[in-house]
């Protein structure tokens, strides 16, 4: 982030965009945009980063063009004032980072090329994998669906393509 | 700040800003230290995720037990507090929730009645603008009819109620904080279900549209950011308090007050307390060790169903449309205990915690979106209600862990009575009942919730047993007030803003020597 710029300045200036390293400079970018240009994250591993929204994708197809990794990491970012849901579901913004990083390294040592996608996500959900570390995993699928879903449906493109008007008394800044 | 006020007041949410606009309105010197960031009408985005900026941050509030109170979700920080993002459902108390221990031999007592509070009721109403039809709502305590109608009811209201009245049940219009026509200059609802992210048109009365214009009119002086660390008592008159401490712009600073008002939510209400033990005295208000017990949270959850109808649920208010109260008086019938409501026919997100897309876990991948195409046309949903049984086991007090200011955190533990989680489930299996009555081709159910956050710092009229007055002084001290849900000695299972805000209004009488 440009030296100038503090971490209230962005966020005072949105919630939902904000500054992403593309290719070594700092832009000012939705996380769709950010997801577009391969930004790199600045709290999970691109390893991690890619995890999760493979996953989240699997859960809400479309997440993963619409930012999800991007508006993950921009999230963390923000610490105590990070708008993730978990902040609802009872995960401490000061543990959220590790939570994230947590989720993705078990995905990552879950699965390999022959791993569907679907059979980690019946694994999740029934809370059957016995190598699984940290929250339980429907827990986190449950956190990391609610998330697909604020980025693939809660904007006004996301009402659109579920055929309900927006109708913003005060349209969000950035529509993402 | 040097000088010495009237009133300081602790929280400039529903019962802060309204006690302060009544009581500099009443010629008293009037300062309000809240928490959090100034917010005005243009920060209130219609966006579920914008809205959470509205909800309490930090510093963070732990909880256990099997029926947590969801505080990050329930409390509010910022002018207007929780009531900025409150769906404006302004229901009485009936007769029954105030005499709990003496009628049913559990929980506690208030120390006033309906009665008491009646007039208050009456008067607040017309303050804030309520709309309603108390004709239909039979089972509706005596008062003063509302100033405006009901708001006009959306196709699925009309679907549940259909419902309802093929289960022998009756429905009224909800009774909202919500203009159905223009009042006092505020304009009428638009019906766009954004409630929860804020009213920046100020069709909901939150507070930043109903008593913050008042108390600014009437000189109230608001200081934002100001986190209060504690209260202290005069070296020289125990009883007293003559200052609250508070953190400013990395600042520590202290003001004086003639009287001092804590309305910072239960929970950070009985933080600050809590926090102003010394070596020499307790807490204030924890003489008698009850300071935190007693804290409740309404069990609730949402019914939902998928109709042939065209429902349009995106359609109306948050809070809903129509109301049941056929069992609220009901409290010792058999299965469980307590009073329960159903609020019907709320206008919902396909996201967030509560939208319907999140409320179904079990669907995903290609499925999902051809779902979610449906169910924004054709869902429908409706809240139950439950009562909490005050225990002095649930309660609230501080961790260990202290903030980056020293200040500690608030740990909050609240297991759900027995009785009170088998009427829950009871009620629950009649509202699939009645989703399926109202014609539901599939029905399903979200997780059982704590909905709305109170007591912690009862009042009564034993100080072995309470923590307050009537008035809501704390018993050990002569010029300190707790104001706001804390006070609550049983929960009901209405809402609770209309009975805290018309407990503020009795409580300014009382400080403007009124009554």
């Amino acid at each position: 982030m440009p030296a100038s710029l503090s971490r209230r300045h962005l966020l005072a200036r949105s919630s939902a965009a904000g500054f992403f390293m593309i290719a070594g400079q700092w832009l000012w970018l939705t996380p769709r945009e950010a997801e577009a240009r391969a930004f790199a994250p600045q709290i999970l591993s691109p390893e991690q980063s890619k995890a999760l929204s493979i996953l989240g994708d699997a859960l809400v197809p479309g997440a993963a063009t619409a930012g999800l990794a991007a508006y993950i990491d921009l999230q963390l970012q923000a610490g105590d004032q990070s708008l993730l849901i978990g902040k609802y579901l009872g995960v401490d913004t000061a543990t959220q980072a590790s939570f994230y990083r947590a989720a993705a390294d078990n995905v990552i040592a879950m699965t390999d090329e022959n791993t569907s996608m679907q059979t980690l996500i019946s694994g999740m959900a029934a809370d059957a994998l016995s190598e699984w570390v940290g929250p339980p995993a429907s827990y986190v699928l449950f956190v990391l669906r609610a998330d697909a879903l604020d980025v693939a449906y809660g904007t006004p493109e996301g009402f659109e393509k579920l055929g309900i008007p927006y109708m913003a008394h005060i349209m969000p800044e950035q529509p993402w | 700040m040097s000088e010495m006020q009237d009133i300081v007041i602790v929280g400039a949410g529903a019962a802060g800003l309204m006690l302060a606009a009544r009581l500099a309105e009443g010629g008293q010197s009037v300062t309000v230290l809240e928490a959090g960031p100034e917010r005005k009408l243009s920060d209130l985005i219609s966006s579920q995720i914008w809205a959470r900026k509205l909800k309490w941050s930090e510093p963070a509030v732990s909880e256990s037990g099997d029926h947590k109170i969801g505080h990050a979700f329930n409390a509010g920080s910022g002018t207007g507090g929780s009531a900025i993002h409150h769906y404006g459902v302004w229901l009485r108390m009936h007769e029954g929730d105030f005499s709990l221990k003496s009628d049913h031999g559990v929980g506690l007592d208030w120390p006033l009645s309906y009665a008491d509070l009646a007039p208050h009721y009456d008067r607040v109403q017309a303050e804030v603008g309520l709309s309603g039809d108390a004709d239909q709502e039979r089972w509706r305590p005596q008062g003063a009819p509302y100033p405006m109608p009901p708001l006009p009811l959306f196709a699925q209201s009309r679907v549940l109620a259909r419902g309802f009245a093929k289960t022998g049940r009756h429905t009224s219009p909800l009774p909202l904080a919500i203009n159905s026509e223009p009042y006092q200059g505020r304009r009428s609802c638009q019906y766009d279900g954004w409630c929860d992210a804020g009213c920046p048109i100020g069709a909901l009365a939150n507070p930043l549209v109903t008593w913050l214009p008042r108390a600014l009119a009437a000189g109230v002086r608001l200081e934002h950011n100001a986190r209060v660390s504690r209260v202290i008592r005069s070296a020289s008159q125990s009883q007293r308090i003559e200052s609250v401490e508070y953190l400013q712009g990395g600042e520590r600073k202290t003001i004086q007050a003639d009287r001092i008002i804590i309305a910072a939510f239960a929970v950070q209400s009985v933080r600050i307390l809590l926090s102003s033990a010394s070596e020499q005295y307790t807490a204030p208000g924890n003489h008698s060790g009850q300071l935190g017990r007693y804290l409740m949270t309404h069990p609730a959850a949402t019914v939902f169903g998928l109709f042939d109808d065209e429902t349009h649920p995106h359609q109306g208010v948050s809070a809903g449309q129509l109301l049941n109260h056929d069992d609220y008086d009901k409290k010792d019938a058999t299965g469980g205990f307590g009073s329960s409501q159903w609020m019907i026919g709320h206008a919902i997100k396909p996201h967030d915690l509560l939208g319907y897309g999140t409320g179904r876990p079990d669907i995903s991948g290609a499925e999902l979106e051809p779902w979610l195409q449906r169910a924004a046309r054709h869902l429908g949903n409706m809240t139950l209600v439950c009562e909490d049984i005050a225990s002095p086991e649930n309660r609230i007090t501080l961790s260990d862990r202290l903030d980056s200011d020293g200040i500690p955190y608030a740990h909050t533990h609240h297991d759900l009575d027995p009785e009170a989680a088998a009427r829950w489930t009871q009620r629950m299996s009649e509202g699939a009942d009645i989703m399926r009555a109202a014609g539901a081709s599939e029905v399903w159910s979200g997780p059982r919730i704590g909905m709305h956050i109170m007591g912690g710092a009862v009042m009564g009229n034993d100080p072995a047993q309470s923590v307050t007055d009537a008035f809501g002084r704390v018993h050990d001290t002569d010029n300190l007030y707790i104001a706001g849900p804390a006070l609550f000695p049983s929960s009901g299972a209405v809402n609770p803003t209309f009975t805290l805000t018309a407990m503020a209004s009795r409580q300014a009488d009382y400080l403007l020597g009124k009554s």
